[in-house]
């Protein structure tokens, strides 16, 4: 169903070389209007309980029905509870909302992964374990972390709900072409183990800015990218809007083929696609960017949030900057500073390893897959939290958390005094009972320390899920570049 | 022509998760979801926003979550345009394609020379805002074709490509 899309990728033959995000946009064109803005077609929608009722309302209102219901894909993730799924949801409208999406998906004739399904889970970790992203693929869905699913070479694009309801409607959408910027990732980690994925984006992000990317899709190119895990590759495009992209995509190689053989979902004729990726799913070397920004990665360090947006960061071995430091003469930066400062209780000139934490946070669509808990699991293996720690950990989808509990994590954890809990998006976003207290300040792995974004009052620091294991064990940040990472 | 008086949040990278906090994603009542319009940020906005209001802020507005609770909360509350630097990409179209208020992009001019509780008229037409507090006027920059055409429809489903 979805070939048609793929062969078009083949080349045309025109001279000047394209870029991957070009080739994918330009083999989705369904309609073009003259300096760019285009109607694109929509291989993959997914859709989740938080922005998808209106959409919904709005079909019923004007007697209309979901275009492709077999390419629609629906699961709840954002309000779900992550305690005992076999209790009722005490919080009334969470309850009405997710209840909502089952009617929805029902009368539509759409697949959900419901709040019971072994697949349910963040919307973003499902799509890529189940099969359903795919290479030279246009993906959108009502959340601005579409763009994880980049990692697979896939235009993932976030959208709010008159753009759902219109794609729901039409299988398409009317898009301006976003600028090509190339981002590329060179040299190698000296510890992978302790400077991870998420660092490598969080020095994106301080060095580019959170509008840096505005109105562009990144591709993420180089050795320090290539040498990326199918899953920390995920933890990179994921945060592509965290510094204002449209989307964020890496050009598939051996490695996304590997990931995708076999999956629920993956199409019966795989292999002969994955051929045809092979030839057409990359940047021609004469290709333009109209934007370029290269990262160094041999000496960087795991990076800390102090601040309350993700550019507010730096690495673990330095103090919090003074907001003159930090804005180096832009008197709006300087401001936005000062108020971060006050919002998050803490002083310039204070050691980022001094900073104390109250909760520890291991999660989100950024950080809840397989190899992040493993990775943190390492750390935690047979210590325990520190005793002014609350510290969970919530698995990305039922399946990690099945994978997770084959290979014995879930009793490092738990030995540890971490909580164990139910998939979801969870204390990433403040919508479920999981939620920080006012001035909790908290280690978390998730994407935005945004005021307020893990409840009213709350502190967020950003960082990888090592950092974090480390930090619920310490009960402050420390440089996991000292610990023992085996 | 709109008219209306400048509510000012005198920075950058104002996120949707201040315009609408996530606890309040639950609610699909549009006047509730407008009582806690901005609440993340300014707990008297509510009190003190009118009908035709205009917010004026900094670069980036309405970074983060693709939520489009954040222009429906602000409109609702009366909110009928945003003057900002500069969007993010999903909040600009989102208050566009639902025909919830209308984004415009400032120059340095105007958001230093707008200041809080001015009040201002905006003419689309001539690309044109004029601070009528002070008698200064600067220029808007202008929406892009579709966009402009979008808005011109009343949002995305009114917008019909082959009248093109």
């Amino acid at each position: 169903m979805l070939l048609a899309g793929y062969l078009r990728i083949i080349q045309t033959g025109i001279k000047m070389g394209k870029t991957l995000f070009e080739k994918i946009w330009q083999s989705h064109i369904v309609a073009e209007r003259q300096d760019g803005p285009a109607l694109i077609y929509v291989d993959r929608h997914l859709v989740h309980e938080v922005t998808s009722p209106q959409a919904f309302e709005g079909l019923r209102i004007n007697d209309r029905r979901v275009r492709r219901p077999d390419l629609t894909v629906a699961t709840m993730d954002h309000n779900v509870p992550t305690s005992n799924r076999m209790l009722p949801i005490l919080d009334q409208t969470s309850a009405v909302q997710i209840q909502t999406l089952e009617k929805n998906c029902r009368d539509f004739g759409i697949k959900l992964f419901d709040i019971n399904s072994d697949n349910q889970g963040i919307v973003h970790v499902i799509g890529p374990q189940l099969g359903i992203t795919l290479p030279g693929t246009t993906i959108v869905c009502g959340d601005s972390h579409t763009s994880t699913h980049g990692a697979f070479g896939a235009l993932a694009l976030g959208i709010g709900t008159s753009d759902v309801e219109h794609v729901l409607a039409s299988q398409t959408l009317w898009l301006e072409k976003p600028r090509p910027f190339e981002i590329r990732v060179k040299g190698k980690r000296k510890n992978p183990h302790a400077v991870t994925a998420k660092d490598i984006i969080l020095s994106i992000i301080k060095n580019i800015g959170t509008d840096g990317g505005t109105g562009t899709v990144i591709e993420y190119r180089g050795q320090g990218v290539t040498d990326l895990s199918m899953e920390q590759r995920m933890t990179v495009c994921n945060m592509s809007i965290e510094a204002g992209a449209r989307a964020g995509l890496i050009a598939p190689d051996e490695k996304t083929f590997e990931y995708l053989r076999g999956r629920k979902y993956t199409p019966d004729d795989y292999e002969s696609l994955v051929d045809s990726w092979r030839d057409n799913l990359r940047t021609d070397s004469d290709a333009k960017f109209e934007k370029q920004f290269t990262l160094h990665i041999d000496d960087i360090a795991p990076q800390v949030s102090w601040g309350t947006n993700p550019g507010m960061t730096c690495d673990v071995t330095e103090s919090i900057p003074s907001p003159d430091e930090f804005s180096k003469g832009n008197s709006g930066q300087k401001k936005s500073a000062e108020k971060a400062l006050d919002y998050m209780a803490l002083e310039s000139g204070t050691a980022i390893q001094d900073i104390k934490i109250d909760r520890v946070f291991i999660g989100s669509c950024t950080n809840a897959r397989l190899e992040d808990l493993l990775e943190a699991s390492k750390i935690v293996k047979g210590q325990k939290i520190s005793p002014s720690v609350r510290a969970m950990v919530v698995p990305g989808s039922q399946m990690v958390k099945r994978q997770a509990e084959e290979l014995g994590l879930d009793k490092i954890f738990l030995d540890a005094n971490f909580e164990w809990r139910e998939s979801g998006c969870s204390m990433c976003l403040g919508m479920n009972p999981d939620i920080l207290s006012p001035g909790e300040r908290c280690a978390s792995t998730s994407n935005r320390n945004f005021e307020g974004r893990q409840g009213t009052g709350g502190r967020t620091h950003l960082v990888s899920p090592v950092m974090a294991a480390a930090a619920a064990i310490c009960g402050h940040f420390v440089d996991v570049r000292e610990m023992d990472l085996r | 022509m709109m008219e209306g008086n400048v509510i000012k949040y005198a920075q950058d990278n104002i996120d949707t998760d201040v315009i609408i906090p996530g606890q309040y994603l639950k609610i699909h009542d549009y006047a509730e979801i407008a009582i806690h319009a901005m609440e993340g940020l300014d707990p008297d906005f509510h009190s003190k926003v009118s009908k035709g209001d205009f917010v004026l802020s900094g670069k980036n507005f309405g970074c983060g979550s693709s939520r489009e609770h954040a222009p429906i909360a602000l409109s609702h509350s009366g909110i009928t345009a945003v003057l900002a630097l500069s969007f993010a990409r999903i909040f600009y179209r989102n208050a566009v394609d639902g025909a919830f208020l209308l984004p415009i992009e400032i120059g340095q001019d105007a958001y230093d020379g707008i200041s809080d509780g001015d009040r201002v008229a905006i003419d689309i037409a001539c690309n044109e805002i004029k601070n009528i507090t002070t008698g200064q006027t600067y220029k808007m920059k202008p929406f892009s074709e579709i966009i402009g055409k979008i808005i011109a429809a009343g949002g995305l489903f009114a917008y019909n490509p082959d009248g093109d």
